[in-house]
């Protein structure tokens, strides 16, 4: 082995330029999937560093699965098993608190918790700093931690002010504890009762505190536990936050397919790179053949360096991958911290993810080079004796044409079926058949565009395009690298298109009314508190209001996984706003949810639930299982990512307690003055600092703003995907250069200035990138046009946008990159010794 | 004993109308001990021949026998053991292994057959001293003389203790003085060590160290003279002279 590596080591380190780039293009890879693949674990610590900091030093806290409040009467149950030896119910809701700040994205949070009194309930102590704990028969009083109270200037006996369902609620604060939480998730104490007044959930609970008997097993009182209560409830409790999850999630996918792509677009230069090695290396591998290395042996040899390169690119990447994953948690902290109360530690690397990384890297490494060693063990001894010539591939493998040709055929079969997965499929074969087929097109589009450039490349168009037919196998697979990353391009440019329309219809459609109240924060479901349904009763009450109707939000488990469910009112809501379906009839959907218990479900839930209209579900409720029958298909803006049921308020009321409005919408009447309605709709909102009054254009023109930028960083990503192209096709180059060194001497020697051997380089390289980014350009429409379908199928109905400004673009980045990955090479081919190039062998 | 046996061999390149003779019906021996020279007019098939006894080309007809052993018989890998364990090899160029130091390329065919590195090591070491490249041990290839790159390479074929050294014009490359050296050096690989060469050279000069010349024309042994072996100068004009009337 030893020797092995001893003559890959030295072989690599030989020519320290191109094994800088090979490295480079799998490091890039390795970067994106190592790097990003770190978020989505770190933010996952930080909730459970938040549910942690909430649970304290409490042996087992006990919930509904689905998150919604229970009644009380669930105690006695808790308290009469055995082993339990305390166990106090708690009502735990975390409350954004409004800020004063006219930026108006900015908020702060604490978490209410409101406790049973009696001492013998209590489940936990709380070392006092000031003043007093609470006692029986306290009312609207408070215990905060002192850390809160520095923060907020407040001492004891201050009032405490904390937004409740009827508006504001005052409280006195009687003492300050010294408590360990995560900033954002500071827990202010208060008796049970005014909790319940607060967060508009009289009678209930959402949380029980068991302390275990000393001597018994936790585990096993647990077991208990949840044995006696069913399989409604549970020791963990639901997180928070799930929608920004989901997009995370989201996220991360998309960067793993973006981190996957780079890597195999690495395999390609990989295979180019060690194609050209084993060339120039035929008389090598021949000596060593002839001296007794068996094929066996130079296959090793010549998979060695290859293993090599692959480490030495993983390494770097994961290392590029580290720091890229320091970069993106710091700009990602601060909107963690105010958006989300969550604190972003350092980025967690897990094994998993780790391990899939290096495998990646190396694997795509090594596949790279398995032709060009098998290849190698080819060689035989007497290729070390004959004179070398680099031979041109005077015919390209007629095989590998028709197969090529066949694929291509099979590709537009699937396209217009106009069937999603023959479509994908068929964009998986048009990619393999277009780069068997790219080979024997090279001469024929090299010539075509020759001519249409010979204005501007005059005599060394001719030369570049002859350099370019003489090693058409190799041109393919450095057109084939740029073809991926333009048909990238080209489609982010497609699928934003689309999702910007797309957005835009469902904007409209799902907040369509005049006016918004809603909370001020940007994620619906992020622990706001609602208000009491008195407030949209003030708004309609309000002169120049028409209709109003109001969004409620409660969460269930249907076999297992998590459903949100958004409760609406099936008369009003379909006059100011809507879904929009993809199946059942609108108006007898949201008849049938008037009546009974019936759920209208959205295309995320439908497609990994596998629902359909006319089936039902089982959604676990704290009144126990209830059976809801599926009435329709259809997604609003708001909760398009997360999988959603739409059930009617009283449902919601009826079987998950659950009556506070998170969102209103508002019609003024026909021919009403908007700015008087604006006027009096914001009196009515001065005793509800947590909910904001939007209009609903404004609304409507932020969010697409906002929707901008995030399509704006999508791009850049896209674009990054260049870079491993670039890498490619300035392999490729020097790669040439080197096979011609004794041509380039020949021309210079003959009178040929410097400056026409830089401009043969550049030829060259722009006709590479021509022939890649046509390609791209066509690969790119049809992922495009695929991606929509899928979105489509996915329950986001999307309008297919041909992505003309994309175009543009991806002609733009295929002629950037013709002239920069002709730079160094062309300067490199330009300076060479006469002399020693007409030497070289 | 004879090392070398070869029988009615044949080696044809094409076919059809475009069918090139190299090598016809040839029948060659070689005794153990013994310094073989073989020359001929350029196309004349003595590389050809020397390829095929080294086991690098295949015959089209006939057989080759290194000692006793039929190499038409054995498959590609028992073919390049054979080779590595039997047979030493010079090359006019590209002998050696660029990226690697004048040790390790004369190491590299006992690496190649799992000797251990410190024995590889040692014995490399003990050949290059006596190649008189003691100095040169670490030296790569593009800091030896052409000279000192061919005494490396004897080295390297002589290091696994070889039956058989095949040099296939081992002086085109140099100069005069150069190229006597390197006859020298196989001279003493005989006499001193040993061991049986075949050579392949158009250079009169250097074929006058050999005990035997074989010459070819047209693919077939045209003649044979036996030698002093001591590099004289009479016996090598008269080798010209004959090679002149073979053109």
């Amino acid at each position: 082995m030893t020797l092995y590596l001893t003559l890959a080591w030295r072989y690599l380190s030989g020519r320290k330029m191109r094994t800088i780039l090979t490295t480079l293009a799998i490091a890039i890879g390795v970067m994106i999937l190592s790097g990003l693949s770190s978020l989505l674990p770190t933010m996952m610590q930080a909730f459970r560093q938040n549910m942690l900091s909430a649970a304290g030093e409490v042996d087992i806290t006990i919930g509904h699965v689905s998150g919604s409040p229970f009644s009380p009467s669930v105690l006695e149950v808790v308290r009469s098993t055995e082993g339990v030896a305390r166990a106090g119910g708690l009502l735990r809701q975390a409350v954004l608190l409004p800020t004063t700040e006219t930026a108006g994205l900015r908020v702060n949070s604490v978490t209410v918790v409101g406790l049973e009194l009696e001492p013998a309930h209590q489940t936990r102590s709380y070392p006092l700093a000031e003043g007093r704990w609470l006692e029986p028969g306290d009312a609207d009083v408070v215990v905060i931690p002192a850390s809160l109270a520095e923060q907020l200037g407040l001492k004891v006996g201050d009032a405490f002010i904390l937004p409740a369902a009827e508006g504001q609620i005052r409280l006195r604060i009687v003492g300050t504890v010294h408590t360990v939480a995560l900033p954002g998730a500071e827990e202010v104490y208060m008796p049970l009762e005014t909790a319940q007044r607060e967060l508009n959930l009289k009678g209930y609970i959402n949380g029980i505190e068991v302390l275990v008997e000393a001597g018994q097993d936790r585990e096993a009182v647990k077991k208990r536990l949840l044995e006696r209560l069913g399989a409604g409830y549970s020791t963990v409790l639901p997180e928070f936050g799930q929608e920004f999850m989901t997009s995370m999630e989201i996220g991360e996918k998309f960067f793993q397919v973006i981190g996957i792509l780079a890597l195999i677009m690495g395999g390609f230069i990989i295979f180019n790179t060690f194609r050209t090695v084993v060339a120039e290396r035929r008389y090598d591998i021949g000596l060593l053949r002839a001296i007794g290395a068996t094929r066996r042996s130079v296959l090793r040899l010549i998979l060695t360096e290859s293993l090599v390169q692959g480490v030495l690119g993983t390494a770097a990447g994961l290392a590029a991958g580290y720091l890229l994953a320091v970069a993106t948690l710091a700009l990602l902290r601060p909107v963690a911290r105010d958006f989300l109360r969550m604190e972003l530690g350092e980025p967690i690397f897990s094994l998993t993810n780790l391990l899939t990384a290096i495998c990646m890297g190396i694997g795509v490494t090594i596949i790279g080079g398995l032709w060009p060693a098998l290849s190698a063990a080819r060689v035989t001894p007497l290729d070390a004796l004959r004179p070398m010539l680099i031979r041109p591939e005077k015919r390209v493998a007629r095989a590998r044409t028709i197969i090529g040709a066949g694929l291509l055929a099979v590709a537009v079969v699937g396209l217009v079926s106009r069937n999603l997965a023959l479509s994908a499929l068929g964009l998986i074969a048009f990619l393999a058949g277009m780069v068997l087929v790219t080979p024997a097109l090279v001469n024929p589009f090299a010539m075509f565009l020759s001519t249409a450039l010979a204005f501007l490349l005059q005599r060394e168009g001719q030369l570049a395009r002859s350099n370019l037919a003489r090693q058409p196998g190799r041109a393919a697979i450095t057109a084939s690298t740029v073809m991926i990353s333009i048909a990238i391009v080209v489609a982010t440019a497609s699928l934003t298109t689309s999702v910007y329309l797309g957005l835009d219809q469902y904007i409209r459609a799902s907040l369509g009314s005049d006016f918004l109240v809603m909370p001020s924060a940007m994620v619906l479901s992020a622990g706001n508190l609602g208000a009491a349904p008195e407030l949209a009763q003030s708004i309609k009450e309000t002169p120049g209001v028409a209709e109003v109707s109001t969004l409620r939000l409660g969460k269930t488990v249907v076999d297992g996984a998590v459903l949100q469910l958004v409760a609406v009112d099936p008369q009003t809501y379909p006059k100011l706003s809507g879904l929009i379906f993809s199946a059942g009839d609108p108006a007898t959907a949201f008849e049938a949810l008037g009546r009974g218990r019936a759920i209208i479900v959205n295309g995320v839930y439908a497609l990994q639930a596998g629902v359909k209209v006319g089936q039902t579900l089982t959604l676990q409720t704290p009144e126990g299982p209830q059976d809801y029958q599926v009435v329709g298909i259809g997604v609003d803006f708001l909760n398009a990512k997360l999988a959603t049921g739409y059930i009617s308020h009283q449902n919601l009321e009826r079987d998950f307690h659950i009556t506070s409005d998170v969102l209103i919408m508002v019609n003024a009447q026909p021919g009403a003055d908007r700015a008087a309605v604006r006027e009096a709709l914001k009196q009515r909102l001065e005793d509800f600092p947590n909910f904001a009054l939007f209009d609903s254009e404004d609304y409507r023109a932020n969010m697409m703003q906002a929707s901008q930028s995030s399509f704006a960083m999508l791009f850049i990503i896209a674009l990054a995907l260049v870079a491993p192209s670039l890498l490619g096709m300035m392999n490729t180059l020097a790669i040439n250069i080197i096979e011609r060194t004794r041509e380039i001497g020949l021309l210079r020697a003959i009178g040929s200035p410097r400056r026409q051997i830089r401009r043969i380089i550049r030829s060259e390289s722009l006709l590479l990138s021509a022939l890649g980014t046509a390609f791209g350009l066509i690969a790119g429409v049809w992922l495009g046009y695929v991606l929509n379908d899928a979105l489509n199928a996915g329950g986001f109905p999307m309008p297919f946008s041909f992505p003309l400004a994309g175009i543009l673009l991806a002609i733009a980045a295929g002629i950037l990159l013709g002239v920069a990955a002709a730079s160094l090479p062309a300067r490199q081919a330009a300076r060479m010794d006469i002399v020693s190039a007409l030497r070289y062998e | 004993m004879k090392i070398v046996q070869t029988e009615n061999l044949t080696r044809i390149y094409g076919s059809g109308e475009t069918a090139v003779i190299a090598l016809d019906h040839v029948n060659l021996s070689v005794n153990e001990g013994e310094f073989l020279a073989v020359m001929g007019p350029s196309g004349c098939g003595k590389s050809t021949l020397l390829h095929l006894i080294g086991g690098l080309d295949r015959p089209t007809e006939g057989r080759v026998l290194l000692a006793g052993q039929d190499l038409t018989q054995l498959d590609d890998d028992t073919l390049t053991l054979l080779r590595r364990r039997k047979i030493g090899f010079v090359f006019q160029f590209f002998n050696l292994i660029p990226v690697l130091t004048a040790l390790e390329n004369v190491a590299l065919p006992l690496l190649l057959d799992g000797v251990p590195a410190k024995e590889a090591r040692q014995r490399a070491v003990e050949w290059l001293e006596r190649m008189g490249l003691g100095e040169r041990l670490h030296h790569r290839p593009d800091q030896l003389s052409a000279g000192q790159q061919q005494r490396v390479a004897i080295a390297r074929a002589m290091v696994t203790e070889p039956a058989l050294i095949l040099a296939d014009e081992p002086t085109g490359n140099l100069d005069t003085r150069a190229g006597d050296d390197i006859a020298n050096l196989l001279r003493q690989t005989v006499n001193q060590w040993g061991r049986t060469v075949l050579m392949v050279t158009h250079d009169p000069r250097i074929a006058a160290y050999a005990d035997r010349i074989v010459f070819l024309k047209d693919g077939r042994i045209v003649d044979e003279t036996l030698l002093t072996g001591n590099g004289d100068q009479q016996e090598a004009q008269a080798l010209h002279e004959r090679m002149e009337t073979l053109r």
